[in-house]
């Protein structure tokens, strides 16, 4: 067996350490290489920005713990700058699953920002039904969530005073890991109730939202855990995102490193066999 | 018996299809009224669809262990998991704290959930990069210019490649925004009028395979 034949078959176990080493030792020795803002990013920043004080921002952290590497930081950083603008914050979630972790980070963010359950922010949980849900709460939003995560009746949350439905909504993002999600947010929301809306996806997903992010349809896309670093950068607090991003930088150069390898080595195969037809 | 089970929700269906089609476009507040209720029942409908889902599961995994077919070992984990996560669940009120104490369910969550569904995400990252060295091989001109796209497009999205390779940024930026998005649309347009003559054909009884087979 040639050494490109060998290459080719090499055992994955050495592949699963190359990723290992990229991922674990950037983590342990930063490099903290600067992070260009994209306009994707900046759309959801600067909607949030010119939103007054006090205006109503609702989050859908529509995502369950498996894409909490690249999701949390970007409702982390959302949050944060939420709650330093004033914003009144009303949280939720579509996926059962990622209730709790919903719950656990909203209340983090707001105590660390020193907000006030009930008067700066409150957290529905979660309700079935997907999109049906999005529906409701564009026609009614008391009528889809009557009492919020701990039980507490809706109407009586002083945060969400003049809020009736989804129109009354002044900025709304959907960080989204799958459907439903930032799609269904903008088919079943936005069309029909016409609020401002951006979105947040994994960065498998991110390029799959570009249509509605260039038609309009989405003022912004926070993509995967770059979005998340980029949005740290741009409220200047800078976390698990931006810590990452050098371990993302690593693990991406090692991927295109392999592939050149494997197809320099497929490549001469593929000489070697034309030669030898050609002989022969 | 016929019209019970094929006219009557041929019926149906053709009053309701076209009721709710009709309904986007009448903003009276009696139109609003019926979509606020038929949301509200689709909320309701929702939640015993659930009951059915994880009431099939344990249907399902129990015939798998009273006939101790292959792999029955774990259709037992998943029964332990399940009945554990549930009774933990009911006895907290469904809440992961209570008072800022931790609940057992909210132990189940954050110390199982959590790191369980975290790595099984994580994993993927070297099934990728594995799968990426054996399988992503410039096997013909289209299979090479998806190749250079692909890695385009990885140097361009972290910082090392934009520091390395400066134009990789904006490169990948216009593959995104334009030649993605492009190709995305494309296929979202097709996709939509599918769906658009593939309600039509429910609505109006070509399409019948939602009922079901059966005596008639």
């Amino acid at each position: 067996m040639s050494l490109a034949e060998r290459m080719l078959k090499i055992d994955r176990r050495i592949i699963f350490l190359v990723i290992g080493l990229c991922t674990l030792l950037p983590l342990l020795y930063p490099v903290g290489l600067p992070i260009r803002i994209s306009s994707e990013v900046r759309g959801v920043y600067d909607h949030m920005e010119s939103l007054p004080e006090r205006s109503v921002f609702l989050l859908s952290i529509d995502f369950d713990p498996a894409s909490k590497p690249e999701l949390h930081p970007q409702a982390i950083a959302l949050l944060r700058h939420a709650f330093r603008k004033d914003l009144r914050v009303i949280a939720m979630t579509l996926w059962v699953s990622g209730t709790g972790m919903a719950e656990q980070l909203v209340t983090q963010v707001a105590k660390e920002m020193g907000k006030e359950y009930g008067k700066d922010y409150a957290f529905l949980g979660w309700s079935p039904g997907g999109q049906a849900v999005i529906i409701n709460m564009g026609q009614d939003l008391y009528s889809a969530f009557p009492s919020d995560y701990g039980g507490k009746p809706t109407k009586d949350l002083p945060v969400l005073d003049g809020v009736r439905n989804l129109k009354d909504v002044a900025y709304m993002v959907s960080l989204g890991a799958g459907r439903p999600g930032v799609e269904e947010w903008y088919v079943f929301g936005k069309d029909k109730y016409k609020f401002e809306l951006g979105g947040g996806c994994t960065g498998v997903m991110a390029p799959g939202l570009y249509p509605l992010l260039r038609s309009g349809q989405i003022n912004g896309l926070i993509g995967g855990l770059r979005g998340a670093a980029e949005y740290e950068s741009l409220i200047g607090q800078k976390g698990k995102a931006v810590a990452g991003m050098d371990a993302q930088s690593a693990t991406h150069l090692a991927i295109i490193v392999l592939v050149i390898i494997c197809n320099v080595f497929y490549l001469s195969l593929q000489r070697a066999a034309r030669t030898q037809r050609q002989i022969g | 018996m016929i019209f019970l089970r094929r006219q009557l929700p041929l019926l149906i269906t053709l009053i309701t299809g076209l009721l709710f089609a009709a309904q986007y476009y009448v903003p009276h507040p009696a139109s609003e009224q019926m979509l606020t209720s038929a949301t509200k029942w689709l909320q309701i409908i929702g939640g015993f669809a659930l009951i059915l889902g994880v009431t099939s599961l344990f249907h399902q995994h129990a015939v798998k262990i009273r006939r101790q077919e292959a792999g029955w070992g774990y259709s037992l984990v998943l029964y332990a998991g399940m009945i554990g996560t549930i009774a933990v669940g009911l006895w907290a009120n469904g809440k992961e704290s209570v008072d800022g104490a931790m609940t057992a369910f909210g132990w189940v969550y954050n110390y199982m959930m959590v790191p369980l569904q975290g790595t099984m995400f994580a994993i993927l990252a070297f099934f990728i990069a594995s799968a990426a060295y054996r399988s992503f091989r410039a096997k013909s001109r289209e299979a090479a210019v998806l190749l250079v796209a692909a890695m385009i497009v990885m140097m361009g999205r972290v910082p090392l490649g934009e520091y390395l390779i400066p134009l990789s940024g904006d490169v990948s930026s216009w593959i995104l925004n334009v030649l993605n998005a492009s190709v995305r649309r494309a296929i979202l347009i097709g996709v939509s009028l599918g769906a658009v003559a593939l309600s039509f054909k429910i609505i109006f009884g070509v399409e019948r395979s939602y009922l079901g087979g059966g005596k008639e």
